[in-house]
């Protein structure tokens, strides 16, 4: 055991974790990995095992998401780590902290074939931000603080360490490096807004287009703060969401391909984008250029590379969010155009009256919204029941809800509640999944049971891959291929397997009293709702249209 | 089709030249030259890279240098015909 300075490789990994000060970490044991599990054994750190490497991963994910700390996983080679894949893709495509760390075969094994040798390092370049093979338990103490340094700083993201088991076992004594706790610290010069300032206070019809990088930026107020000031009417990504504050006169919600129709035919409308922290993606923009076509733009971001990546901006404002955006703040004078916005906004809101006795969906999860806590926390899987959740459910922190956004992952919902609700074991936290997602990282439940996490899990049953057949019926003829699901398993039986209480839903009198029993029960609930096959989510902007030209029925 | 020179310096780190590659092809640049002193013992290596695509070198330019390992890229050489950033997203869309 390790005394002091004196370490092995394993045990040194465990101290700089708790350096900088991760108590959790999630993962999945094996032979590669075996001195580091060893290490583990004597640590202080609370290890989940899951019961899939990519649920380690996307636990990790909703650790950091609902917190805004590192979310750290553990693999060991070969499979282990290509199981963990899927995760890293995740947390790179939505800019996620997180640390994951593989076992690896001795360094005198490697480049051999050996068994469960795979180049996780080369696999790493691609769905990384950073990664990292530590051949010397000499460089590890420094390459554990660069990690952590790297996936927080700038444009956060998901960081490898590959860590061969000799490296593991080897003698090491910790040098007691001292890391800052460095965030959004990237060196850029200070930035020139005079540009950004003539653009705006010129500007008749602007809009606020607000991404997932305020929140990550911690720049809530700041850019809240800024909406109040400029009374910019506001529109917000999928990432973005719970960044403006529901209760703004001028927010209309979501914008692009299931955006609503406010937000779309405002934002077609303006003359001026100013972009905080969000970077004009395709399901954002539709067909690109047709997008806000007379608009000009103020892009901020920290990232150099997002400047006139799809849309050229009139003015760039490099840097943090919260220093540069309070920078533009005064006062204009656009009520004309904020009184057509709020118009716009009630002659397209949201219609929860539905004919017959099923159940709709989206009033089902208003009405969840609506009477959960503040600061419940909620995920999504990926699907017709991410987009209702996105458009009928309201946050109040982008902390709040955790959606695999760029990605869009199947199978993220689960594990990531899970990750949620050990970094907030206090909050609600509710994971809204499809029939066909929930099956995808079903395995977690066991998670869920040994850890006895009071998770709530809303399953959107459709018996369908619904979002891919609305695709099906309205662009390929109604040619079901491979979505039909009605023969998915006994839901309630599951749940029950795992020691989850469960209740199905079918009508729409049941939704009321079901969704306060899941919300007052104290442990873990799977509530099933059944929901009619055919619903389609609208509007729906094609693919390759602009984004004013929405379909909202069939 | 335009064609740019870069030259890259780089932290001397083992991967840094494989990383350098994979950005350079994923982003929708054809390598079609490339001399590297790298892994020479000395801290600093570089890369001279000569590319060719459709798109602004600027999108390349800032994807290299978002590599941790970068410490420097420079365009030696423009090519006569080329387009800017903007002519270039008004004439397609690319993921
Ligand atoms: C890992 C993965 N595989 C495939 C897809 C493609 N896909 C997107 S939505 C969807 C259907 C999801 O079905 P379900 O979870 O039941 O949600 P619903 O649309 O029915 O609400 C599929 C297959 C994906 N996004 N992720
Ligand atoms: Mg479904």
């Amino acid at each position: 055991m390790a005394t002091d300075n004196q370490h092995t490789g394993g045990s040194l990994l465990f101290d700089v974790l708790q350096q900088h000060g991760v108590q959790h970490v999630f993962g999945y044991p094996g032979g590669a990995i075996m001195p580091i599990y060893d290490a583990l054994y004597d640590s202080d750190v609370q290890h989940f095992l899951v019961r899939h490497e990519q649920g380690a991963a996307f636990s990790a994910i909703g650790y950091a998401r609902a917190t805004g700390k590192i979310g750290v996983c553990l693999a060991t080679s070969g499979p282990g780590a290509t199981n963990l894949i899927t995760g890293l893709a995740d947390a790179l495509a939505d800019s996620i902290p997180i640390v994951a760390i593989t076992g690896q075969v001795a360094t005198a094994a490697m480049g051999s074939d050996a068994f469960q040798e795979i180049d996780v390092f080369g696999l790493s370049l691609a769905c990384t931000k950073h990664s990292f093979q530590v051949r010397s338990v000499d460089e590890l103490e420094k390459v554990l603080h660069k990690a952590f340094t790297i996936a927080l700083e700038g444009r956060q993201g998901p960081v490898l360490v590959d860590i061969p088991k000799d490296v593991q076992l080897a003698a090491v004594e910790k040098l007691g490096i001292h890391y800052d706790q460095i965030t959004n610290k990237v060196k850029l010069p200070p930035a020139d807004v005079s540009k950004a300032l003539e653009v705006l206070s010129q500007a008749k019809k602007p809009i606020l287009y607000v991404g997932g990088g305020v929140g990550m930026a911690n720049a809530l107020d700041e850019v809240r703060q800024f909406a109040n000031e400029t009374g910019l009417p506001c529109v917000s990504t999928l990432k973005g969401l719970g960044a403006i504050n529901a209760d703004n006169p001028h927010y209309l919600g979501m914008l692009g391909m299931h955006g609503t129709k406010a937000a779309n035919l405002a934002v077609q409308e303006c003359d001026l984008l100013v972009a905080v922290g969000a970077r004009f993606d395709d399901r954002v923009t539709g067909k690109l250029n047709e997008f806000a076509p007379n608009a000009k733009i103020i892009h901020f971001d920290i990232d150099t590379a997002e400047i006139n990546k799809r849309r050229t901006a009139d003015a760039a404002i490099l840097g943090d969010l919260k220093i540069n955006v309070p920078l533009l703040s005064m006062p204009l004078n656009i009520t004309d155009w904020q009184d057509k916005i709020v118009t716009m906004k009630k002659d397209f809101a949201w219609q929860y009256d539905h004919p017959g006795k099923g159940i709709y969906a989206p009033a089902v999860l208003n009405e969840i919204s609506e009477k959960m806590s503040e600061n419940a926390c909620v995920t999504t899987d990926v699907g017709q029941h991410q987009m209702w959740a996105a458009q009928h459910m309201s946050f109040n922190e982008p902390c709040n809800f955790l959606t695999s956004g760029g990605m869009g992952t199947m199978g993220f919902g689960l594990p990531a509640a899970i990750g949620a609700q050990v970094s907030r074991p206090h909050d609600t936290i509710i994971a809204v999944t499809g029939d066909g997602s929930f099956m995808m990282n079903v395995q977690e439940l066991s998670t869920i049971k040994r850890f006895q996490l009071p998770v709530k899990i809303v399953l959107i049953d459709n018996a369908k891959l619904g979002m891919v057949r609305q695709w099906q019926d309205l662009f390929f003829d109604g040619r079901l291929s491979e979505t039909d699901l009605s023969d998915n398993p006994d839901f309630l039986m599951l749940a029950n397997a795992f020691d989850i209480k469960s209740k199905m839903i079918t009508e729409k009198d049941q939704v009321s009293e079901a969704v306060d029993e899941m919300l007052d029960h104290n442990g873990p609930y799977l509530l099933q709702v059944k929901i009619d096959a055919q619903e389609n989510v609208w509007p729906l902007v094609p693919p390759e249209t602009a984004n004013d030209k929405m379909m909202e029925s069939s | 089709m335009n064609h740019y020179q870069l030259l890259i310096t780089v932290d001397d780190k083992q991967v840094v030249l494989e990383r350098i590659l994979q950005v350079t092809r994923y982003r929708g640049f054809l390598i079609n030259g490339m001399s590297a002193v790298v892994n020479t013992g000395t801290q600093i290596g570089t890369i001279e890279l000569q590319v060719s695509s459709e798109r602004p070198i600027e999108l390349l330019v800032d994807q290299i240098n978002k590599l941790i390992d970068i410490k420097g890229v420079k365009v030696d050489n423009r090519s006569s015909r080329q387009s800017s950033a903007q002519d270039y997203l008004l004439s397609t869309q690319y993921k």
